[in-house]
């Protein structure tokens, strides 16, 4: 049977010489299961299909795109098994073990080939309550294992296919306990985590039946493959939108030391998974921001933004330290003081996520820097005075529009005071000036001209900035220079009212009647 | 979307204000991350090519926008934000010949040529005929004096009490115009086009000069001036062509 260093290969899927030749047949096939292939793609649940080498098996094949014959064929091979599965199981005589476990392997290996398995036929077959009996207490760890592994492919596909568990789920979280072999536990953790990334009922029925507290356990060891999936299945099970399994996960005893330990010390690939709890941990519900944040959970986050170049990490990584600093004002004004090092630190590695290639961190990592500019004088000049600012200049004009809109917030953020009661906010001219110096002004002008409400909201508030805030009454001309009027002229046969109102006030006030006459 | 701005009773403009954006974890905003986070987990096993996940994310990304032109009366469903820019100067920036102003749609280019340019309908006018017609499409109503016109949009269609139709809020802007091409033209060092010799000459002047040049059908000229880079479409007032389709 596998064991754990075994084990750590079981997720590195081996690639075949075939592999091209079935990508190019793929992708002939492309249009008719586009749709099907973009969902799969996209949900939150995950097929098995490699197992530990050495178990027997056939080497694995690509063979994902099948012909429609091919596919009948799956179809009816699938019948059959589950026909073997419930002979197997009736059988009581000499060897019934191994029978069992040979009819288990097979339905398996069927529901494991290509990337849409033969779900449907099976269940119609009636596989469910013949693997739900193949779970029973005592029963081998094989036959556990191989019963788990079916389970997890069942549900790794439809809504009513990962419903179709139901009947499973109080076995497979019983063997998630301390007494079952790692292998098995991490199965059935594999199941149950596509069974909670099915939506918020499943979640909570699995929540009822008390799915959380030996995941959670699962996760304390220092390594493995079992606290990696162990560590997915839980992102799965938290994300709400009902807190409180979220709440639940983090009062559980050992889990934040184990969480931090992990970020601090494991593997990027565990890591990873780790960071995904800890994005909904941080942005459910204020209670479990605030523990992370007294928890110093920030600085273990910046190390890894700092030291790792891997996507994968770095996207929940950055979103974490973002919905800290988003969920809590306590980040932004005890922990990330101006001066201290920890926010020397923070600063210099959103720049670098602004430096990186990636779509998801240069927006989100905009994000995080307009909040911490949303904070007091110090906080803004500390960002102003930093590498940021070229980079995100730079952005405005050429990122994106999601990255612009995001430089935007971070940019006017810079501008203005912290707001003091009534009133307007003050203009922080030094770097209102600067800024638009700096050539900022056209990019905002684009966002007033953008389909967007929020965007051209923005670009309208900024520009009334600058009109208002420009020395020497500099501002009307520098709007208009870059078209400025033209883009809020526009507006006038615009749908959106407020949007009309407030271009057409600006025009009004700083390009009315006098204006230009005195060229 | 989490942004929150202050709306002052007096409806006075809404000031930029810095503040704090948070967003669930469910929000729209995180989904190119969350889509990442499934597309990277799977890309392995699933052998996607860099196109393939480029065709992805598009698709994906546009489906959760549907995007429609803001323009009243438009309604268009725009592929992605970027399109929009492309389709605004297509369709909406009809500009007049005689005066440079822009409408967004060649009805209401057409409507304003008639009203400040054409002596047959002031005449109309000046003999009682109601001849300022809503601007709404569909309305058809009528009116005899501007006033009352803009009295009826304000009243019936909602329009703003600031909005003027014809409008005189920058009566500089003919000046300004003039001051920003010669700006221009003095950068243009070589650029001996003798099109563009424009010294001391007025905008109405210098339409028809090049409307002399233009080979295209019917008057007023259909070369529009006013507009930064001339990006303004060969116009044709009255005989309303669709503009080139753009999808």
């Amino acid at each position: 049977m596998a064991d754990d260093s075994l084990a750590a290969h079981r997720r590195d899927p081996i690639k075949s010489s075939v592999g091209n030749v079935a990508a190019q047949r793929r992708r002939q096939n492309a249009a008719t299961v586009g749709k099907e292939r973009r969902e799969s793609l996209v949900r939150a649940k995950r097929l098995c299909r490699v197992g530990a080498p050495g178990d027997g098996d056939v080497p694995f094949e690509e063979n994902d795109m099948m012909t429609d014959e091919e596919g009948f064929l799956l179809e009816d091979q699938t019948s059959s098994a589950v026909k073997e599965l419930k002979s197997a199981v009736a059988y009581q005589g000499k060897g019934a073990m191994q029978k069992r476990v040979n009819a288990l392997r097979e339905l398996r290996r069927l529901l494991s080939k290509s990337e849409f398995p033969p779900v449907e036929a099976a269940l119609k077959a009636g596989a469910i309550p013949l693997l739900v009996q193949c779970l029973s207490f005592g029963s081998p760890d094989e036959q556990l294992l191989e019963a788990a592994w079916c389970l997890t492919n069942i549900a790794a596909g439809k809504p009513e296919e990962t419903k179709a568990l139901l009947p499973a789920l109080p076995l497979l979280i019983a063997h998630l306990g301390e007494k079952s072999s790692l292998p098995v536990a991490e199965q059935c953790a594999w199941a149950l985590g596509n069974v909670a990334g099915e939506g918020e009922e499943l979640r909570k029925v699995l929540l009822s039946q008390g799915a959380l507290p030996p995941l959670a356990r699962m996760m304390l060891p220092n390594k493995g493959s079992t606290v990696r999936t162990a560590a997915w299945a839980l992102s799965n099970l938290i994300k709400g939108p009902d807190p409180k399994a979220a709440t639940e996960l983090i009062k559980v005893d050992g889990v934040l030391d184990a969480i931090l330990r992990h970020l601090r010390k494991s593997d990027e690939e565990l890591a990873t998974e780790v960071a995904w709890v800890v994005v909904y941990l941080s942005a459910l519900s204020n209670f479990t921001t605030g523990v992370l944040v007294k928890s110093d959970a920030l600085q273990p986050l910046v190390e890894r933004l700092a030291t790792s170049n891997s996507l994968q990490l770095l996207i929940p990584v950055l979103r974490s330290l973002g919905n800290l600093v988003a969920g809590d004002s306590h980040t932004t004004s005890t922990v990330l003081i101006p001066g201290h090092e920890i926010t020397d630190g923070v600063v210099k590695v959103l720049v670098k996520c602004l430096k990186s290639d990636h779509r998801v961190l240069k927006k989100e990592a905009s994000w995080v820097l307009s909040n911490i500019a949303a904070g007091s004088i110090e906080h803004k000049q500390l960002i102003y005075s930093s590498e940021a600012v070229p980079l995100l200049l730079h952005l405005l004009s050429t990122a994106p529009f999601d990255i612009r809109k995001e430089v935007a917030y971070v940019l006017g953020n810079l501008c203005v005071a912290p707001a003091a009661g009534e009133g307007k906010p003050n203009l922080i001219k030094e770097h209102l000036v600067s800024l638009v110096q700096r050539g900022c002004l056209s990019g905002f002008i684009d966002l007033v001209r953008s389909a967007d409400i929020e965007a051209a909201r923005l670009g309208l508030q900024f520009t009334e900035l600058v009109l208002r805030g420009m020395p020497n009454g500099d501002g009307p001309k520098l709007v208009e220079q870059e078209d400025g009027i033209d883009a809020m002229e526009r507006y006038q046969f615009h749908e959106n009212e407020d949007l009309r109102n407030m271009a057409n006030g600006l025009v009004d006030k700083y390009f009315g009647e006098d204006y230009g006459v005195n060229e | 979307m989490a942004m929150v701005v202050d709306y002052k009773h007096d409806s006075s403009f809404p000031y930029w204000t810095s503040i704090r954006r948070r967003f669930d974890p469910d929000s729209p905003f995180f989904s190119s991350g969350n889509l990442e986070r499934e597309l990277l987990a799977k890309q392995v096993a699933l052998d996607l090519t860099e196109d393939e996940r480029n065709q992805l994310e598009k698709m994906i990304d546009n489906d959760a926008r549907g995007v429609f032109c803001p323009i009243v009366g438009c309604g268009a469903r725009l592929t992605s934000l970027e399109d929009f820019e492309d389709h605004y100067i297509a369709r909406h920036t009809a500009s007049c010949s005689v005066c440079s102003r822009v409408y967004p749609t060649s009805r209401l280019l057409s409507i304003h040529v008639s009203e400040a340019h054409d002596s047959f309908f002031q005449a109309k006018v000046a003999r009682g005929y109601a001849m300022y017609e809503c601007l709404v499409e569909g309305c058809d109503l009528k009116f005899k004096n501007y006033k009352g016109r803009q009295q009826h949009l304000v009243d019936k269609h909602k329009f703003p009490t600031s909005f003027e139709f014809f409008n005189k809020a920058h009566p500089s802007k003919k000046k300004r115009l003039k001051n920003q091409q010669k700006r221009r033209m003095h950068k243009k060092d070589e650029e001996a086009s003798s099109k563009m010799e424009v010294e001391n000459e007025t905008i109405d002047g210098l339409v028809s000069a090049v409307s002399k040049l233009s080979t295209s059908d019917s008057s007023p000229s259909n070369i529009s001036f006013g507009r930064r880079n001339a990006r303004g479409l060969t116009f044709v007032p009255r005989s309303i062509h669709a503009p080139r389709e753009k999808k």
